[in-house]
Parts: C-alpha cells; sequence; structure tokens
C-alpha cells in the first residue's frame, strides 16, 4: 500500500533526524577535542589528530580540572541521597499516615520547584556568608537537597502509593516501629524509585549552574559547570581543543549514567511530570 | 490519593509531622526563607558600602523607568515565546514518529537523554564554537551550501544572537518535551485508531480528531513545566552570549544577576520578583485556563 510506504520512510527520516539531533552537536566536541587546531575547517589549516587537548589538560594542576570534578561528585552524590532519604520519610507519612495537610505538602513543594531560582540565590548569598559558607561544599549540599526534594518527593510518592498497605500493617500490629517498616518493608520494595530519585537529582545537581556560580569563589568548592563557564585556558584566547576535552571529561559521569540507567531516568522523569 | 473524611489519630498526626519535618525544614530555610528574604530586600536601597535604609517601592518605580529593563522583559517573554513553541512543534512529531516500533530503540532512547544529561554550561561552550564566526561548523556549512556568501555574525548581532539561544536551548530541552509526550500518546488506546482506519479517516483527522484532545493533559503539563523553566533561563545565556551583544539577549534572571554581581541588593531582589511574579502568572493561567487539574489528578 502507498501509505504503508510513506510512512516507512517517514519513521526512518525521522528516527535518523533525531539522532543526529541528539548527537551531532556532541560529536563536533569530541572531534574537535582530537584535534590540533580547532580552525581546520579553514582551507589553509591541516587536520591533525591529537590527544594533546586531553593530556595537556589532565596533567595542568592550574586548571583545577579534578578539583572541579570532585567537588561536582562530592556534592552531587552527598544531595541526592539525602533528598531521596528525606523525601521517602515524607512519602511514608503523606501514602501512610492520616494527618491534616497530607494532600497540600506535595502541591507545595511542587509550587516551590516552580519558583525561580533567581529569587532565592540573592538573599541565599547572604544567608550563606551570615552561616560562612561561601565557597563551601555545604554551602551547596543543603540548597541542592532542597532544589532536588520536589523531584524526589514526587517520584517516591508514586512508588509508595503502589504498594499494598497491608504488609506495614501486619508489622505494626507484631509491633515494629514505623521507621522499621519503613526501612524493613517498605524502601526495599521501593528501590527502584530510589534509585530513580537519587539518579536524577544527582543529575540535577551536578548540572546546576547559577547556585554553583553565586556561592562558590574558588576550585575549593566550584563544581565543573561553573569551571568551564569560566574557562580561560592556560594562555589567554579560548583554547578551543583544551575546552572541549575538559568538556568531554566533564560529560562522562553523567552520560554513563544515562546510558546505564536509561530506563530508570526516563521512568523518574514521568513520574515527576505527569503522575502524581 | 482520595482524603477520606474520618478522624486524625492524635499520635499519628504527631508520627506524621516528625516523618515531614526534616523535608519541610529544608523547604522553608533553603526556599521560603530565601524568597521571603528577597521579597524585603526589595523594599529597601541596599548597596554594598552604603548603609541599607527602607525606601519602600522605591526599586520597582525605578523599574518603570529602567529601558534596560523593558528590553529584558521584551526579549525573556519573546524567548519563552519562540523556544516552548519551537520545542512543542519539534517534540509532537518526535514523539509521533518514535512511538511507532521502530528500529533500534533503547539507542535511540540513550541518544534523546544525552542533550538532556549534559550541563548547560558545557552545552553553550559547546554552541559557541559551533557558530564561532570564524571557523564555526555551522558558517562553514552556510557558506559551503551556499546559503550565504559570506560568514553570517550568529553571537555579535540581536537576531543572530536571538537564534543561536533558541536553537541551542530547542536542541538541549526538546528531547525531554518528546519523552514526555511519548508516554502520553503511548496511553491512547490503539483500537480508536484501528476504528477510525476502518472509518475511512486521513491521518491529519485522525490527529486532530483522536491524538490531539486524549494528548491534551500531558501537553499542558508539558507546557507548564517548560514555560516556567524558560522564563527563569539563565545559564545558557550567560555562558553562550552573556547578554550581547549590546544587552540585546539578557533575560530577566541575568539582568538581576548583574545588579547581585555589581552589589545592588535592593534593586536586583525587585528584578528576581517580577521573575517570579511572571512565572507565577504564568503557572496560574495553566491551571486556571488549560485544565491543568483533571491532567494531575
Amino acid at each position: 500500500m502507498r501509505e504503508e510506504q510513506v510512512k516507512k520512510i517517514l519513521k526512518l527520516t525521522g528516527v535518523a533526524f533525531l539522532l543526529l539531533f541528539c548527537l551531532l552537536p556532541f560529536m563536533w566536541v569530541v572531534v574537535v577535542s582530537l584535534v590540533k587546531e580547532p580552525d581546520f575547517l579553514l582551507p589553509q589549516v591541516a587536520f591533525d589528530v591529537t590527544f594533546d587537548n586531553y593530556s595537556d589538560v589532565l596533567t595542568s594542576g592550574s586548571l583545577h580540572l579534578f578539583e572541579y570534578l570532585r567537588n561536582s561528585l562530592v556534592v552531587s552524590a552527598v544531595a541526592a541521597l539525602a533528598a531521596t532519604l528525606f523525601a521517602s520519610l515524607a512519602a511514608y507519612a503523606i501514602t501512610r499516615l492520616k494527618f491534616p495537610g497530607r494532600l497540600l505538602i506535595p502541591l507545595v513543594l511542587l509550587a516551590f520547584s516552580m519558583f525561580p531560582q533567581i529569587s532565592i540565590v540573592g538573599y541565599l548569598f547572604k544567608m550563606m556568608i551570615g552561616l560562612g559558607w561561601i565557597n563551601t561544599h555545604a554551602g551547596l549540599i543543603f540548597p541542592y537537597i532542597t532544589l532536588g526534594l520536589p523531584l524526589a518527593l514526587w517520584i517516591m510518592l508514586s512508588y509508595f502509593s503502589e504498594i499494598s498497605t497491608e504488609l506495614d500493617r501486619a508489622a505494626l500490629v507484631d509491633g515494629a516501629t514505623r521507621i522499621q517498616v519503613l526501612h524493613k518493608i517498605i524502601l526495599p520494595l521501593a528501590a527502584p524509585g530510589a534509585l530513580s530519585a537519587t539518579l536524577l537529582v544527582f543529575i540535577y545537581s551536578f548540572n546546576e549552574f547559577l547556585f554553583a556560580m553565586m556561592l562558590t569563589t574558588d576550585y575549593r568548592a566550584r563544581t565543573i559547570p561553573v569551571g568551564i563557564a569560566l574557562f580561560e585556558g592556560l594562555h589567554g584566547q579560548i583554547p578551543w581543543g583544551h575546552l572541549m576535552a575538559v568538556a568531554v571529561i566533564s560529560v562522562v559521569p553523567v552520560i554513563l549514567l544515562a546510558a546505564v540507567f536509561q530506563r530508570k531516568i526516563i521512568r523518574g522523569l514521568l513520574q515527576g511530570a505527569i503522575k502524581g | 490519593m482520595k482524603e477520606s473524611k474520618d478522624r486524625y489519630l492524635p499520635n499519628e498526626i504527631r508520627d506524621a509531622y516528625l516523618f515531614i519535618l526534616p523535608m519541610l525544614l529544608f523547604a522553608v530555610v533553603f526556599i521560603l526563607l530565601p524568597v521571603l528574604g528577597t521579597l524585603v530586600t526589595s523594599l529597601f536601597r541596599e548597596v554594598t558600602f552604603l548603609p541599607s535604609r527602607f525606601s519602600g517601592l522605591d526599586n520597582y518605580l525605578r523599574l518603570t523607568t529602567d529601558r534596560h529593563f523593558w528590553q529584558s522583559v521584551r526579549f525573556t517573554l519573546l524567548f519563552v515565546g519562540v523556544s516552548v513553541a519551537a520545542e512543542l512543534f519539534l517534540g509532537v512529531i518526535l514523539a509521533l514518529i518514535l512511538n511507532e516500533s521502530i528500529p533500534g530503540r533503547g539507542f535511540v532512547r540513550v541518544a534523546v537523554l544525552v542533550p538532556w544529561a549534559i550541563p548547560i554550561a558545557v552545552s553553550a561552550r559547546m554552541w559557541e564554537l559551533i557558530f564561532n564566526f570564524d571557523y564555526g561548523v555551522v558558517n562553514f556549512l552556510v557558506q559551503q551550501l551556499g546559503l550565504a556568501g559570506a560568514p553570517l555574525n550568529w553571537l555579535g548581532s540581536a537576531t543572530g544572537a536571538f537564534c543561536a539561544i533558541v536553537i541551542s536551548d530547542v536542541w538541549k530541552t526538546t528531547p525531554f518535551m518528546t519523552i514526555i509526550l511519548l508516554a502520553g500518546l503511548a496511553a491512547i488506546p490503539q483500537d480508536l485508531y484501528k476504528q477510525a482506519m476502518v472509518d475511512g479517516t486521513t491521518f491529519l483527522q485522525r490527529f486532530f480528531y483522536i491524538t490531539l484532545p486524549l494528548l491534551r493533559p500531558v501537553l499542558v503539563v508539558a507546557l507548564l513545566f517548560r514555560t516556567i523553566d524558560a522564563v527563569r533561563i539563565f545559564d545558557l545565556i550567560y555562558v553562550l552570549t552573556g547578554g550581547g551583544p549590546g544587552g540585546g539577549t539578557t533575560s530577566l534572571s541575568l539582568y538581576a544577576f548583574k545588579y547581585y554581581t555589581s552589589g545592588d541588593f535592593g534593586y536586583g531582589s525587585a528584578i528576581s520578583l517580577i521573575v517570579f511574579l511572571i512565572a507565577g502568572l504564568l503557572a496560574v493561567f495553566y491551571v486556571r485556563f488549560t485544565g491543568f487539574r483533571e491532567a494531575v489528578k
């Protein structure tokens, strides 16, 4: 049938377009990171493949690449775990206990998650000066936990509400405490949800820019996105080869997570955005 | 979650609040308090090295005559309109295609997550290179394909910079849009389409009378999230154009940030609060007028 053939061609064109659209720009980053002269498109410049850009940025101490990466990983991991923990506690209460405000709290958190960061960061900066937390890991971890909470809460809510309350009722009758019920019964059953929440909060924290820009001053707490944004290179004029090598290295953690846990991440995104 | 109206048990209420307390503490201290602080600060003349004093609505009055502020408002709204519309359009098309059984689904899924997972700061530097005047690949292609005789000044002209920002944003967020819409499409019963095919409908009829109405709840949620996100755009512009040329691409968030970093916290706070209000108004608009409530039920 003609319509079938048209459909098939459309489908393949669409898939090809999507793949090129998503991957080609970053492929370009990889290419430039592996080339000696970034202006090789000009007719008089040679296309020389080299690993120098990588060895340069990996061996240079003054770029602080490893410090930025370490800060990003530490801050994001702690924030992701803490947000998931606090969200699980809250989700337990919201799905298992009756109290005034039970339905309001998830909506309030949802509304909070839509607050523009710029309306938070100015005063947060003053608070952090007061606490002496400017340019510290704690100064980023605490706000990142908070930014991750709404998403983590909605994900945990959707998993917890799918788990039958029979089991935990029985355990409570047998004399278990609520914390034990959450820890021994519900969390193991909702482990995939906890993984989704942790992964998503990790990636969001890893990518966060405005707070990191405002609340850090140097390599002791600065995260990799800010490091890359402010990257001036080793000798003035933007060294694109070096910058793109840093870019490739810095996205390895998130791309790996996305590739390995694609199903978990997509399910988490959907629960955060649609269900509830 | 259904609310049953039976009585509350005191010890259950106490336990519930204990479980919720850590989350609530974080939300109050690191979101609610700073926003209220911003509101209060916006009522003060608060500039570094000067004594802070209450100034009422002075900062807001200053906004009304600030040409650069209105330029930012125009730019931000234009950016929201154009980029969200483009993302929605492209997202719907891609979702329709991916909803069919396609080869290499797992690989496509990973590919879709790549733009989403890369930090905006990184993708902004990526586009900065791609749109480079002298040796960016876009200018190379444009000239090779004969679309323009001379290299286009992408990041150095107002229109070029606007286009570059929209393209970068579309690249970064369309995959997310596609994923959400795809889930919405998957929930539409296939029988409806089979029946409609039997009735001899065209593809467009099926799209407008079956797909679109049934996709509406998901569409509205996706639109809400994207719009609110676009209103507060900061990272991409800060890194890609720095707000230039001539302040032509300064978003409201970036404009407020510039006052924060120059030490004028009162005025910066007033601008931040305008961003907050615009986001709030748009959210209210979506919830009231587009059936968001049914979507979230």
